[in-house]
């Protein structure tokens, strides 16, 4: 009886992979991806889901965000560029691109990418405490010439765009970038806390990132980095230009594919694209975050990058920039720290004989062979589940390890096709995450 | 406040908690799944609805998620996020107990408790709290995360150096990647995955979830049904049946019994999960080490902690009322920590709705929401349509907290069958959901790469019997923790008095190394008496 019903149930899912092995139709016929280098909750994700919801109801099929975050950006864009040219993984760009390639922590560049199309510009801005002595940057650029060691910045990590942007001004008013003292942090939000407990004396970061303090008028913004007045959303602060300062920085964010899309792809994600950036409730989301909104078709947006990558990278390869990267307690301070702590830790346990093996009883040569099947599936699981699709791999690896840990071939059959579909419907269809099809097309 | 009540006592409102109640127990049950992903998933359905509609979904979906994810955080020893990592071993011990239905009862009602108290807390205090929050600078942030890492050396079981060396495991771990202080690579030997450096999630599954399976593979063939691992049934857990008394009735009498370690556990919560960053990892440890340090006194006298085996029939020995199981320090630690973890989500809206600077990841995504809505965050919101917002937040949290009872319940029950199921069939698909859920949270290989090799770092620990719950708050602390002191130190030119400079800092500094000396201090003190 049991044989016959896996029998069935092995038939019935070959049938239901060979049904969904159907020939290629027309793109887009499955779920895209787009890659978020950034976390969720921060405004680049926030995008993402946007243009997420939009780009589904004009292309008809899921389109799903991935936050592939960490390395400042380097996870989410390495990634983007070497995923499969074919459209159906887009990477939601930011202009780290144009920067962590002069820094040499990756190969990538915008020239990895095709940008499809660029939606938002912000630029940089300068922000001190509501009870701050200074009321405009010529007051600030006063206070940095008579005492240049005081000043105390954050705004994002060390090297950072916005840490960039005000060492830029710095060197641009004569002054040396190596005295300004940056307070590395994880981003706007942490550094408005420390603007506001005093630890620092000025944020740099985009206009809407600080908002909501200076709605509060908890914060002053002193200029933005930008040639125009950032309008509609803040027409009251003024640009660096109109105070005299030619200097001008910020970042934006654009969708891309990798370099060898072809044409055809981009002949439907380009159009699509720019219907959606251009719908009314994308526009409104923008002003409402308040983000600035524009479109760049490819061809602009290609521009842009460039020339944002030409600024950047001589703004990074400068020696006043090379001088502020030299920190004086470095890289290697707190592993040497933390070594130290740990041969202490040790040599302390060693010496009160702390150090003893959990006395169970001896495990047998059966239940080490049980031991290496278990890592040997997370092995195969690894190396297979690309090539071979989800739903095979999982099933069979787990028919596989009931049945090497006792269970009968049958009933190891049926449980695990009773576990790897709920699990597939779950994770692939209600949460969305990107399972691979592999050879049978599911 | 009676606008709040309507605008929550709404239909529509009542049946969005009920339906995110559901989802939240769904989602955090599952291994990996984080309340993030949850709360990123139903943005775009936020748009959509009022703020009051919105914020309804998001705050019960992540109070019944951060309770659910003790189900599997209990029964598989897999915990859901770095602040249930505390508490993973002991309850875990528990259930080889078999007393898995009243180690999750326990954390249901607790977890409830927690989350009332941190909803009265938020309603009373809110403002005056965020005035504290705003004297956190980058040195005060140093010393709490170095406050945070001594509770989870006092708060862990054995011996402290152990506890220390694998925290210090952890510490190293963090240092993996692309330093967020220099913003330069390390330990990466050329592997672009690596730059990121090893994320919580994935280490964690396999520190805990993945060395579980291994070592009960191991075992296997002696022990099909992992009898070691679970033994019979307690007779307290045998004797009073299935129904809903042995879930509830115990954990609600032992509510009432430890009323006051309650409120201090959810007070601790509220006030560290308010700050900004890994508040709410900290607060379930820092109440962890106060609740043992407490239990300590009470249970054994002091001194030494004793292992569950010889501590459990001790305080048997003392208990005096027959029907009533006796007081239990493993539970009543477990008690303590997820009643802070719960209220500690609570303390997140603090910064979130005075400042509009997000407490957490969450918090972040319901700004982003609130904006959506054209309702900016931050000190007008209390005045704006005389704060039937916040005053509806509140309110929520409250609702949220008591749905979560009867749907935490039915989820106790489903959850605690699996522990009938035989190993041969348990261990591989607790195996699988490793794997899923090493990989689903940045949908990348590599995570599984790096669950395997934590794992096997986890049995290999396992078998030293070093701790695993400090390693992950390593991991999780390390990089924050270097921020602020390579931060510090260069601001101040490598002096050192810079950590004590201004009255906050020198307040956190000395309790600090007030705790992290006391041990070595008490240990000379007494030796110098012997000699």
């Amino acid at each position: 009886m049991l044989p016959r019903t896996a029998l069935g149930l092995l038939a019935g899912l070959l049938f239901l992979g060979l049904s969904g092995c159907r020939a290629e139709g027309e793109f887009p016929d499955r779920p895209i991806f787009i890659l978020c280098p950034w976390g969720a909750g921060g405004g680049t994700d926030r995008c993402s889901r946007q243009i997420a919801v939009l780009l589904e109801q004009d292309l008809g099929v899921n389109v799903n965000v991935i936050n592939a975050t960490g390395g400042q950006g380097v996870t989410g864009h390495s990634r983007g560029a070497r995923a499969r040219p074919d459209g159906y993984t887009m990477t939601m760009m930011t202009v780290e691109l144009n920067m962590l390639h002069w820094r040499g922590l990756t190969d990538v560049t915008h020239e990895s990418f095709v940008p499809l199309a660029l939606f938002n510009r912000d630029a940089a801005a300068l922000f001190v405490r509501a009870d701050a002595p200074w009321q405009t940057l010529q007051e600030l650029e006063g206070h940095i010439k008579t005492s240049p060691d005081t000043l105390k910045a954050s705004g994002t990590s060390q090297g950072g765009i916005w840490h960039l942007a005000l060492a830029g001004w710095y060197a641009a008013i004569g002054e040396d970038p190596a005295r300004l003292s940056w307070l590395s942090s994880q981003g706007a939000a942490p550094s408005m806390t420390e603007l506001l407990a005093g630890t620092v004396d000025v944020v740099a970061c985009s206009l809407p990132e600080a908002a909501v303090q200076m709605a509060a008028g908890k914060v002053r913004c002193l200029g933005v980095m930008s040639p125009e007045r950032v309008t509609p959303r803040f027409p009251d602060v003024p640009t660096f230009e109109e105070q005299g300062y030619d200097w001008s920085l910020g970042g934006w964010r654009a969708l891309g594919v990798p370099r060898d899309t072809p044409e055809e792809i981009l002949d439907v994600l380009v159009p699509a694209l720019k219907r959606v950036v251009h719908t009314a409730e994308f526009r409104e989301f923008m002003a409402r975050q308040g983000f600035d909104w524009r479109y760049e078709d490819p061809k602009t947006a290609r521009a842009t990058l460039v020339h944002a990558d030409r600024a950047l990278g001589e703004l990074i390869r400068s020696d006043a920039f090379a001088s502020i990267r030299r920190a004086r307690f470095g890289a290697m301070v707190y592993p040497s720290v933390l070594a130290l702590a740990f041969g202490g830790v040790l040599a302390a346990l060693v010496a009160k004989r702390g150090l003893k093996r959990t006395g169970s009883d001896r495990p047998t040569v059966k239940g080490w062979v049980h031991f290496a099947e278990g890592i040997g599936f997370v092995v195969l699981f690894i190396l297979l589940v690309r090539p071979v699709g989800f739903l095979l791999t999982g099933g069979v690896l787990l028919g596989l390890l009931f049945w090497r840990l006792g269970v009968s071939h049958a009933r190891a059959t049926v449980l695990a096709a009773l576990v790897v579909l709920p699990v597939y419907v779950v994770f692939h269809i209600l949460l969305r995450v990107d399972l691979p099809r592999g050879l049978l097309g599911w | 406040m009676t606008g709040a009540v309507h605008a929550v006592l709404d239909p529509g409102v009542l049946m969005i908690i009920v339906l995110a109640a559901v989802y939240g127990v769904f989602i955090g049950a599952i291994p990996g799944l984080t309340a993030t992903m949850a709360v990123a998933l139903l943005v775009p359905v936020t748009f959509h609805l009022d703020p009051v509609h919105a914020i309804a979904a998001v705050v019960t979906l992540v109070a019944c998620a951060i309770f659910a994810g003790d189900i599997p955080n209990t029964l598989l020893r897999i915990p859901g996020t770095p602040s249930s990592a505390a508490y993973t071993d002991d309850v875990h011990a528990l259930v080889k107990r078999g007393l898995q239905e009243r180690a999750l009862g326990t954390c249901l009602v607790f977890s409830v408790a927690g989350g009332l108290v941190g909803a009265v807390v938020l309603m009373l205090f809110a403002q005056s709290l965020a005035r504290l929050a705003a004297l956190f600078g980058t040195v005060e942030y140093f010393w709490l995360y170095l406050l945070g890492l001594g509770s989870a050396v006092a708060a862990s079981r054995g011996s402290p150096l152990r506890a220390a060396l694998g925290l210090i495991l952890g510490l190293a771990l963090s240092t993996v990647g692309l330093s967020t202080a220099h913003g330069s690579e390390r330990f990466t030997f050329g592997i672009a995955e690596l730059y990121r450096g090893i994320n919580f999630i994935p280490a964690m599954i396999g520190l805990f979830g993945l060395s579980e399976v291994l070592r009960n593979l191991l075992v296997l063939d002696r022990h099909p049904d992992g009898a070691t691992a679970r033994g019979s049934p307690d007779q307290d857990g045998g004797k009073l049946g299935k129904g809903l008394g042995s879930v509830f009735g115990l954990a609600l009498s032992e509510l009432w019994r430890r009323k006051r370690a309650a409120l201090r556990s959810a007070g601790i919560g509220a006030s560290v999960g308010m700050l900004p960053g890994a508040g709410a990892d900290i607060a379930a440890w820092v109440s962890l080490g106060v609740s043992r340090r407490l239990s300590r006194d009470t249970h054994a006298g002091g001194g030494k902690c004793l292992s569950p085996e010889i501590a459990a029939p001790l305080s048997a020995s003392r208990g005096t009322d027959p029907s009533q199981p006796p007081p239990d320090p493993l539970l009543e630690g477990v008690a303590d920590a997820t009643a802070a973890n719960n209220s500690a989500l609570a303390g997140a809206w603090v910064p979130t709705l005075v400042f509009g600077i997000p407490g957490d990841s969450v918090t972040a995504l319901v700004i982003g929401i609130l904006m959506m809505k054209d309702v900016m965050p931050g000190p007008d919101i209390f005045e704006r349509e005389g704060g039937v917002l916040v005053y509806s937040v509140y309110l929520i949290f409250l609702l949220a907290n008591l749905v979560l009872l009867p749907v935490g319940f039915l989820a106790i029950k489903a959850g605690a069958a699996l522990v009938r199921v035989p190993h041969r069939i348990l261990l591989p698909i607790i195996l699988l959901f490793c794997v899923m859920g090493a990989y689903a949270v940045n949908s990348s290989y590599f995570d599984i790469g790096v669950m395997l090799a934590m794992g096997l770092l986890g049995f290999v620990l396992d078998q030293w019997r070093i701790p695993l719950g400090p390693v992950v708050l390593g991991i999780v602390l390390g990089a924050p923790l270097e921020e602020r002191f390579i931060g510090t130190l260069n601001a101040s030119e490598g002096s050192l008095l810079a950590f004590f400079e201004r009255p906050q800092s020198l307040a956190l500094g000395v309790l600090c190394l007030a705790l992290w000396l006391s041990p070595v201090a008490t240990a000379g003190w007494r030796r110098w008496r012997r000699a």
